[in-house]
């Protein structure tokens, strides 16, 4: 399953990921946004993982802004991965 | 503290033509030796031996390249350290550089303003060539003619490497053959044709891209001052066994897919 959104003003930040048993796998950030340090898209790859495929934006980009909380996210947002969660949900 | 362009003897690198692998080693090289103090603030400039798609360091392999049509036209993919969106690259038809300064030079500011502060000496250069052009945030220079050149950042080591490419004679009919630009990425671009996006600076100085560099290098020297020198041996080295252990890797082209 494949979403994109592309945040207003900034970068594109495209999401491919599965469903098994109700949660979220194989989960794969990408995009031409900026990121630092560059570990850190393990990091957000690894806190969707698992994450019950019934979340709602909110409960995805808290997710998200956990795991990059030790991390700079340039031209994107939690809130602009959990979009693309969402669209590659119901795609 | 932060410093300033002043406090610093800029060292160019202007070098032949050099595999896209090897482009992005020395990137890489570059930046951590200007980090740990081994070599001095530097401009390079580059010359491209070979025709490639160069993706963002966040990039899927996959959403960006046509496999089929790069074969094609003969282009490989590279992927570069820096995050930011995919080049389209043929010898000869954009103008290429790498800034690596020590971090002090940007120290407290943001990425927005980094970036802006990075370029300053192009938008001047681009002045003295009768271009009005300005810093599009987060990372475009552009014109009223149209976006000139995207640029991307990282920090490493210590050290900012800030990399640019500017469109001097894109080919855009092929350019939208080998990339795919999704109609997602364009939307708020307010454009329906991606061919429009790239306009090149051929057009805008009718100068020979030779001269545009120049001019570029000059503005430089200007305002801060510019050495010539050349890679060392080591770097050289270093830089050819990164490409190879590294950069020309499938591990790393498609660590995103």
């Amino acid at each position: 399953m494949h979403g994109e959104y592309k945040t207003p003003g900034g970068k594109l930040v495209v999401v491919d990921l599965e469903v098994y048993t109700g949660r979220l796998t194989r989960v794969q950030v990408s995009g031409d946004f900026f990121l630092e340090p560059e570990e850190a898209l393990d990091w957000i790859n690894a806190a969707l993982e698992g994450l019950p495929a019934t979340s709602d934006e909110a409960e995805i980009a808290q997710t998200v802004r956990q795991a990059t909380a030790h991390a700079e996210m340039i031209g994107f947002s939690p809130e602009a991965i959990a979009v693309a969660v969402k669209r590659a949900l119901s795609s | 503290m932060r410093t300033n362009w002043h406090d610093y003897d800029w060292q160019l690198l202007r070098d032949g033509p050099l595999s896209p692998n090897l482009h992005m080693a020395l990137d890489e090289v570059l930046t951590y030796e200007v980090g740990a103090g081994r070599r001095k603030p530097t401009v390079r400039i580059w010359e491209w031996g070979a025709p490639a798609v160069v993706i963002g360091r966040y990039q899927s392999v996959k959403n960006e390249v046509d496999p089929e049509n790069l074969g094609r036209y003969g282009f490989e993919v590279v992927r570069r350290i820096s995050g930011g969106g995919a080049m389209f690259i043929e010898p000869g038809n954009t103008i290429t550089y790498s800034v690596y300064a020590p971090q002090e030079l940007v120290a407290g500011m943001s990425f927005q303003e980094s970036y802006a502060l990075m370029d300053s000496w192009v938008l001047e250069a681009l002045k003295t060539l009768g271009i009005k052009a300005w810093y599009q945030p987060i990372n475009d220079i552009t014109s009223e003619g149209g976006k000139i050149a995207g640029a991307a950042q990282t920090r490493r080591g210590g050290a900012v490497l800030h990399h640019v490419t500017m469109a001097y004679d894109i080919d855009a009919a092929k350019m939208v053959q080998v990339l795919r630009i999704g109609r997602e990425k364009l939307s708020d671009k307010g454009q329906t044709s991606a061919q429009k996006r790239v306009d090149p600076l051929r057009s805008q100085t009718g100068l020979p891209r030779a001269a545009v560099i120049d001019r570029m290098i000059e503005t430089f020297d200007d305002l801060y001052g510019l050495n010539r020198d050349e890679l060392k041996p080591e770097e050289l080295e270093a830089a050819r066994n990164l490409a190879e252990t590294k950069f020309s890797r499938k591990e790393w082209i498609y660590i995103i897919p």
